[in-house]
Order: structure tokens, then C-alpha cells, then sequence
């Protein structure tokens, strides 16, 4: 018992962790679909895919077999199939960042190789195909507590993932002339090996297809006391839930859209309509049309139509930029009667209309953070730093003050002869809190201060904390200068006041 | 025989150990951005929890502890009434081996009417690393196990179980861990590598240097980084005589901050006649071990007691460290850690008391009849009972 049992708690790996699925006709070329496949969520600025995971994006051909409360989509048995491999990591030239190199193997059995995080990708020579894979800006966003359905900012601000970029040409590697209703999935699985294990491989470790049918749906928090069956969910095969096992996964999508549809209080559907938007919802693929037109708006429409029991008018798919969450809790809680739209209305950046589509990464903000305890009261210190405009930090030679109140701004010189002006964004005397943000005078973009004054014992502990993204110097420099700022504000503090002994 | 039948396992493939580590350190990093940005953002605390355990635990790294309390701090000034960061608290405290702060915050995260099995883990960790209520803490982690198979409950049981000496069962349990992980993550099915390697080469009665170096070999080749991995197969190799693999293995480790490597690796020198690199090596070692005592001494006391009994030569410091281990969680191991510092401090009649504490607590259960203390344990009548956990 010398070491500590307590293991990890989440031995999963995120690489492995599909967040999102995208299908939709590319902006830069009509002819051309693509589809987007990411894992990872909340990736780090260097993250890599695993090399011992296979990555595909499944697309079989559909047709509607019934419509109204008997809607249904069937899928073909013919599959395209696009899977992606990648290597273990490899030094960089000349001391650089290790690179990671990847393989895209087509639905005609081409395998073509690529390069982690290069944004042109890789085209196999008659153009027909193209593959981008490496971090971008997180597309989706979720701007609800979904718990109690209150507004909430977007939780996945500033976040990254890991994508799969997939283009190719419509209509020599579909067919739509055979149909142009396709469904889509992604998966990742274990690659296959020789030799047998007691038991078998995991099929897959995860699966996706329309968004948040494993969180929102199969598993609604709102559900108590009922099994989690997101783990037997994943173990399906795609297109293809076992007959025998549908009713399990049907009665929970029941049960979970009639709690969803209350979730206002009112209710907008029909017994009959929420059992024909179960069957629907347990065919898990996304549906998409090529020959109809895809827009940020188009998602969902051709389940919805179809359960209306009319054609369908768009080509449905999923978007970049499509807000679909707001779209998909709009139907759910109030069978669109009125929009929900949540605390945000984008991603942290928008999509592209140029291949790869999604937004170059977010940087991540960098954090510069120092406290110092004091003997003075907390009243004592807040009155001489509480001030925005007080004169306390040895570096400071002279501050003007422009404006009162929020969005005041502060001029001050350095003792070095340099400029930097904040704003002031917030203030709470009562909790002897301020935040500003810098607006010019440090190479820093994003750049956010919080400086508070919190009671320790019979004395006192200020926490002066910056977050910045480096701008027109590198992050070393600005670091050095942002930890010198707050070190000798903090030391002067601990003169004045004494520190604890 | 057995050896071979060890790696008869086809063992499961995983994310290569130089990705996987790379994307830990960088979703850390990414966390604690997020965390600074808005400490109250749901789960990112409770991320950054788990991502620092697992540096703590595979990589080494010393600064861990200081970056939790950082945490912590912080969800103190900004959430201090909540049951969420009592919970946190309670986490960080027992990674800290601060088992009684973690208690206390368990109670408090209750108070507060935080989800009750959220915090079931833990408890039964908190006692299973103080020695108490294992009877209970055993069949908790049975059942748990047999509901869910995953690493996080075998692995677990399986350390129990050789605590409790139970040593056939625990290989069992930590082979059915490797055969039956699912996931392709590398760091689970190292650890449980690692732990087959402690159970054959440390816990075993007669121990099996290459079988656990075996085990410690593919825990490494899982995950390169794995500084304990590398440094317990570095003892096995400084036993039987192989310094230069020792330093071979230990070189890539020094970067971790764990002053436990420069120690094995001052070892490997002096073996392979390099007393004055060894020398300093030494100095270091006892550096970054005084200055994790004083930060985290209970995190940090056994560690410190071994190496102070060991090439850190002092025995008075090796028998304080040892006793505080000893208050703070007292197990049976604590109880030999303590009766040999005492022994090697020269003080026999605190040797003596510590013996007869041990055979108090511990006299009537399986796991003292093959613990180095019973030959020397003159409480017969306690060691007669063999009730396994009896008094516990």
C-alpha cells in the first residue's frame, strides 16, 4: 500500500473520441462533396490522431421507404469507405516539432498519403479525391446548460479538434444517377491485427452520426435512474442495430423525446409523431442529398419533411457553420414552434469557403499568474489597489484616467518611458475584485487582467492574474515582460504590508 | 514456466506512448488555459484533475501537487461553498496522501449534497492506502469490478489483494485487466504492466527479478515515459549487476524532476566507477527529495524514508519520515518501513513499540504471516489467529 491506487480515472484515449460529423457540397465547387469527420475534443495546441486507430467515414446510398408516421430511410448494402491511418510521430527537420504522417485509403482502394496539419492536403493525381487531416477550430458550439436548458456562452470557446477533411467529386464517386440520397457515419475502430486475443476486439470505439444521439438522446440527464447505454450504442454496427436489440434503443429514444418535448412545460407532439421521430432517430446515419441544395439551415430537413409525410426540399447534410443544436432543440423541445437560440450564435471561428473549411486552430491563451499574502485586512489593501487609477506599482510613473465607471480607461506611463492603456470591464468593491483588458502598449492580443484581494487568516492574499495571446513578439518575450509586471507589483505589496511569518 | 506463460497475453495494441503522452501534455495545458479563462466552466476543474494525475502517476512529474493546490486554491477564492469544490479538495488532498484533510472534505462535499457514488472511488482509495476497512473497501472493489471490468476497478483490486498477500488472485485479476481492456489507450494497460511487475519483483515472498523486469519492459514499451517503470527495472538491473542499462534506462528520466531517478542513477555510476558524478548526482537527490518534504511531507514521507535509509545515509531523518508516514496511514508496510528505520536509527525500544503495534492491529491477518515482521514478533497469541481481517 506505499503507492497510491488510485488510478486514472479516464483511461480512454480522446484521439480515439469522435466529436463531430459533417456532409455537405464544398463552396468552392458544386461537383465536389465533402465530409468531415473530428475527434478529439478540446484537443491541445500539438495534439496528433492515434496510430493505433482506423478512422473512417462510411457513406451508403438511401432511399425512403416510408414517410408520415411511418417514415423511414433504408440503406443500401453498398458502401464507400474512407479510412484513415496515421504513423507514430517522426523527429522534425532540423530540431522542429515532430511530424505525423497519414494514410487515406479510398473507396476505390487508392491509398493516398498525407501530411498531419498541411492545409493544402494531399489530391491523388487526377484530382478526384482530397484529404486534409490535422487541428482546427472546434465548428461545433453548444451555448446551453443542457441539464436545465438555460443560455449559457459557447463551452467549447476557444476550442480545437482533430479533423479529417475529405473532398471528392460527386458524381464519379457516388453515382447519384443510381440515387442521390446517401447516408454518412464515422467510426473509429482498433486496427485489425493477426493473432487472436481471448475474446475478440472492440468492433469500434466509437460512432456517430447524427449529433448528440448518444448524449442529448440515448443518455438525457434528465432520465434518472436509467442505464447508461452509450457504451452498448457504440458497439453497433452502423446502419445495421441487430433486430433484436432495437426495441431497448427505440423505448429509451421514446422515453427521452417525450422528456425532451417537456421540457417547456408544453407539449408539441403527437405520441404517434415522437414514435415515428424514434424510428427515424434510431437509423443513426446523416442523411444528405446531392442533388439538392445544402445550406447552413438545410440540417435535419429531410427527416422533418419526411415525417410530415412531404418530399423533402433541400439536400439536409450538416455544415460547417450550421447551428445545429439550436435547430436540433427547437424540434425536440417545441417541434419547431419557436426558435431556441442559445448564448451564442457561432463557433469561436467561423468555417471557410476554401478547402480545408474549418478555421485554422485557436491559439491557446497564455497565463501569467502570481499571488503574494499579506498582513494587512483585505479592506486595508483594496483601498490602495482597489482604485483603477491608483498610483501603487513601482514600474508606474504616471496614470491618467479617461471616463468613469465600466470602460474607463487608464494611461500609464512606465518608469522605462513606454505607453500601455487598459479598460476597465468590471469591478466588484464587495468581493474587491476589478477586471480590464489591454488595449494597447504589450505585443498581446486578447489581453485580459484580474486582480483581486481575498482574506487569509487575520491578513490578506492578492491574486493578480493576465491570460494573452502573443502578438508581434514571441510568447518568451511577452511572458518575460507580463511575469516581471506582476512579480514587482505583488513584491511591493508584501514591503508595504509585511508578509506573514 | 510461469514467465513464459506471462507473455503467452496478446497484448492489446495502443496509441504509440510518445503520441499519447504528447496529447496528454497538451490537452493538460489546453485545460489549464481553459481553467484560467473561467474556473467555473462545468468539468474543466474535474479535468484537470485527471490530467495531472496521470502525469503525476506515468510521468514523474514533481510539480504536480503544486499546480493542484494552485487549483484548488483557486475554486477556493472563487466557489468556496460548494460541494463540487469540496470534492476537488478532497481529491487533491488524497493524491497529497493528506488522507484526514480528505476525509474532512468528503464530509463536507456530503453537506453540500454532492452525488454520493461520485465520491465512492475515493473513499474506498483513501482507505485502501490507510489499511482501514478493507474487509469492506475488498468487497466494494469485488463488486465494482464485476459490474464494470474496466482497468480503473481490476486494477485496483488487484493491488488490494496483494496487500493482502493474496498474490495468485491479484495476478489473476491484473491479467484479466490487460486481456480485457478495450480501449486503446496505453496508459492503462502500463500501469497494469507496472503493477505485475511490483507483485513479482516486491510483494512476493520469494521474489522473481526477471519475470517483474519482464513486466517492467512492457510497461515502458507501452509508454516510454514511464518514469517509475524505468525505475524499478533499473534496480533489478543495478541488483544483478547491469549499471550501464541502469543508467541507459534512467538518463531519459532525469528531466521528471523525480529525485528518486538521480538517486538510482548516482547508484548506477558509482557501480560503473563514477564516484564524483555519483557524488553529485547524490546531492541532487537529496535536494529535490527535501524540497518535495517540505512542500508535500506526506506525500513524499515514505519516499523520503527509503532513500534516507538507503543511499541517502541517514538514518535519524529516515526513522522521523517513516513514524509520520507511520501516524498518517498505518499500514502494514508503513509498519515495516518504520520498525527497520527505527532498528537502523538504533533505537530498539521504539523498535520494539512499533512491533508490538503492528502485531496489534495487524497480528491476526494473512498478510503478517509473510510480512518480515512476524519472525521478529513476540505477540504469538495475536499471530495464532489467521482470521483475515480481524481487528482491521
Amino acid at each position: 500500500m506505499s503507492d497510491h491506487v488510485d488510478g486514472p480515472r479516464s483511461i480512454g484515449d480522446p484521439a480515439a473520441d469522435l466529436s463531430d460529423l459533417f456532409a455537405f457540397t464544398s463552396p468552392e465547387n458544386a461537383g465536389r462533396t465533402v465530409l468531415v469527420a473530428n475527434v478529439f475534443p478540446s484537443a491541445g495546441a500539438s495534439a496528433v490522431f492515434s496510430n493505433a486507430v482506423n478512422h473512417s467515414i462510411v457513406v451508403r446510398r438511401v432511399t425512403v421507404a416510408g414517410m408520415g408516421e411511418i417514415a423511414r430511410f433504408k440503406p443500401g448494402d453498398e458502401e464507400y469507405r474512407f479510412s484513415c491511418r496515421f504513423d507514430n510521430l517522426v523527429p522534425g527537420p532540423d530540431g522542429a516539432k515532430p511530424v505525423q504522417h497519414g494514410t487515406c485509403t479510398l473507396p476505390d482502394g487508392q491509398a493516398l498519403p498525407f501530411v498531419v496539419n498541411d492545409a493544402k492536403g494531399a489530391s491523388t493525381p487526377d484530382g478526384m479525391f482530397r484529404v486534409f487531416a490535422g487541428l482546427r477550430s472546434d465548428p461545433f458550439y453548444l451555448a446551453w446548460l443542457v441539464a436545465n436548458l438555460k443560455k449559457f456562452p459557447n463551452l467549447l470557446q476557444h476550442d480545437n479538434v482533430l479533423s479529417i477533411v475529405i473532398e471528392f467529386d460527386t458524381r464519379h464517386v457516388l453515382d447519384p444517377g443510381k440515387g442521390s440520397l446517401f447516408g454518412v457515419i464515422a467510426e473509429t475502430s482498433p486496427i485489425p491485427r493477426t493473432g487472436g486475443f481471448i475474446g475478440h476486439d472492440p468492433p469500434r470505439f466509437d460512432w456517430v452520426g447524427r449529433p448528440e444521439q448518444t448524449n442529448m438522446r440515448l443518455n438525457n440527464p434528465a432520465l434518472a435512474g436509467t442505464d447508461d447505454l452509450r457504451d452498448l450504442w457504440n458497439q453497433q454496427t452502423p446502419f445495421a442495430i441487430p433486430e433484436e436489440i432495437q426495441p431497448l434503443f427505440r423505448k429509451r429514444l421514446v422515453d427521452s423525446l417525450t422528456n425532451w418535448d417537456m421540457r417547456d412545460g408544453k407539449s408539441d407532439w403527437t405520441p404517434a409523431a415522437l414514435a415515428a421521430a424514434a424510428n427515424v432517430y434510431l437509423d443513426d446515419f446523416l442523411l444528405f442529398d446531392v442533388s439538392k441544395p445544402m445550406s447552413d439551415t438545410s440540417f435535419l430537413e429531410i427527416e422533418k419533411s419526411t415525417l410530415h409525410g412531404r418530399p423533402y426540399q433541400t439536400g439536409g447534410g450538416r455544415t460547417v457553420n450550421a447551428n445545429v443544436i439550436d435547430i436540433m432543440l427547437t424540434w425536440m423541445v417545441n417541434n419547431d414552434r419557436e426558435f431556441l437560440q442559445g448564448g451564442a450564435t457561432g463557433a469561436t471561428q467561423p468555417g471557410g469557403n476554401a478547402f480545408p473549411y474549418l478555421a485554422r486552430p485557436n491559439e491557446q491563451l497564455q497565463t501569467v499568474s502570481d499571488t503574494v499574502d499579506v498582513t494587512a485586512p483585505p479592506d486595508q489593501v483594496w483601498a490602495l489597489i482597489g482604485s483603477f487609477g491608483g498610483m501603487w506599482h513601482p514600474l508606474i510613473a504616471k496614470i491618467r484616467i479617461t471616463g468613469t465607471g465600466i470602460g474607463q480607461l487608464r494611461t500609464i506611463e512606465t518608469i522605462d518611458g513606454k505607453q500601455i492603456i487598459e479598460r476597465l470591464d468590471g469591478i466588484d468593491n464587495s468581493q474587491r475584485l476589478y477586471r480590464y483588458a489591454m488595449i494597447s502598449g504589450i505585443p498581446a492580443a486578447d489581453y485580459t487582467g484580474t486582480l483581486d484581494v481575498k482574506p487569509t487568516g487575520p491578513g490578506s492574499s492578492v491574486e493578480w492574474r493576465v491570460q494573452y495571446l502573443a502578438d508581434g513578439q514571441p510568447n518568451i518575450i511577452v511572458r518575460t515582460v507580463v511575469t516581471e509586471l506582476l512579480k514587482t507589483g505583488l513584491a511591493s505589496l508584501r514591503s508595504r504590508f509585511g508578509a506573514p511569518k | 514456466m510461469i514467465e513464459a506463460m506471462d507473455f503467452e497475453t496478446n497484448f492489446a495494441p495502443a496509441t504509440a506512448g510518445e503520441i499519447a503522452v504528447n496529447n496528454l501534455e497538451s490537452a493538460r495545458q489546453q485545460s489549464w488555459s481553459r481553467f484560467w479563462e473561467a474556473p467555473l466552466r462545468p468539468g474543466i476543474a474535474e479535468c484537470i484533475v485527471e490530467q495531472e494525475q496521470l502525469t503525476a502517476q506515468f510521468l514523474g512529474d514533481v510539480g504536480v501537487l503544486d499546480r493542484l493546490d494552485a487549483l484548488a486554491n483557486q475554486l477556493a477564492r472563487v466557489d468556496p461553498e460548494s460541494g463540487r469544490t469540496a470534492l476537488i479538495n478532497a481529491q487533491v488532498a488524497s493524491m497529497a496522501h493528506r488522507f484526514a484533510d480528505a476525509k474532512d472534505y468528503l464530509a463536507q462535499a456530503e453537506l453540500h449534497g454532492v452525488f454520493p457514488s461520485s465520491d465512492k472511488p475515493l473513499s474506498l482509495s483513501i482507505d485502501q492506502a490507510c489499511g482501514t476497512n478493507l474487509e469492506s473497501v475488498l468487497q466494494a472493489r469485488r463488486r465494482m469490478a464485476a459490474e464494470t471490468r474496466r482497468s480503473e476497478d481490476l486494477v485496483p483490486l488487484g493491488a488490494l489483494l496483494a496487500d493482502l498477500c493474496e498474490f495468485e488472485e491479484a495476478d489473476r485479476i491484473y491479467r484479466r485487466a490487460l486481456r480485457e481492456y478495450p480501449g486503446v489507450s496505453p496508459f492503462a494497460p502500463a500501469w497494469v504492466c507496472f503493477q505485475l511487475g511490483v507483485l513479482w519483483g516486491e510483494l512476493v515472498p520469494e521474489t522473481q527479478s526477471s519475470r517483474a523486469a519482464n513486466w517492467y519492459r512492457k510497461a515502458i514499451e507501452y509508454l516510454p515515459g514511464y518514469v517509475k517503470a524505468r525505475v524499478h527495472l533499473a534496480e533489478i538491473y543495478l541488483r544483478c549487476g547491469r549499471a550501464g542499462d541502469a543508467q541507459v534506462l534512467l538518463v531519459p528520466a532525469v528531466s521528471s524532476g523525480d529525485p528518486e531517478v538521480r538517486w538510482r542513477l548516482a547508484d548506477a555510476m558509482r557501480a560503473t566507477g563514477r564516484p564524483a558524478e555519483a557524488e553529485v548526482l547524490m546531492q541532487a537527490a537529496e535536494s529535490g527529495f527535501e524540497v518535495l518534504l517540505g512542500k508535500h511531507l506526506l506525500a513524499f514521507a515514505d519516499h523520503g524514508a527509503e532513500f534516507y535509509s538507503g543511499g541517502g545515509n541517514d538514518a535519524e531523518r529516515a526513522f522521523e519520515l517513516a513514524s509520520i508516514n507511520l501516524a498518517n496511514r498505518p499500514t502494514l508496510r508503513a509498519f515495516e518501513q518504520a520498525y527497520v528505520t527505527a532498528v537502523g536509527a538504533g533505537k530498539s525500544n521504539i523498535a520494539s513499540d512499533i512491533l508490538s503495534a503492528a502485531g496489534k492491529r495487524w497480528g491476526n491477518t494473512t498478510a503478517f504471516e509473510l510480512s518480515p515482521l512476524a519472525p521478529v514478533c513476540h505477540h504469538d497469541s495475536l499471530r495464532a489467529k489467521t482470521h483475515k481481517f480481524g481487528h482491521i
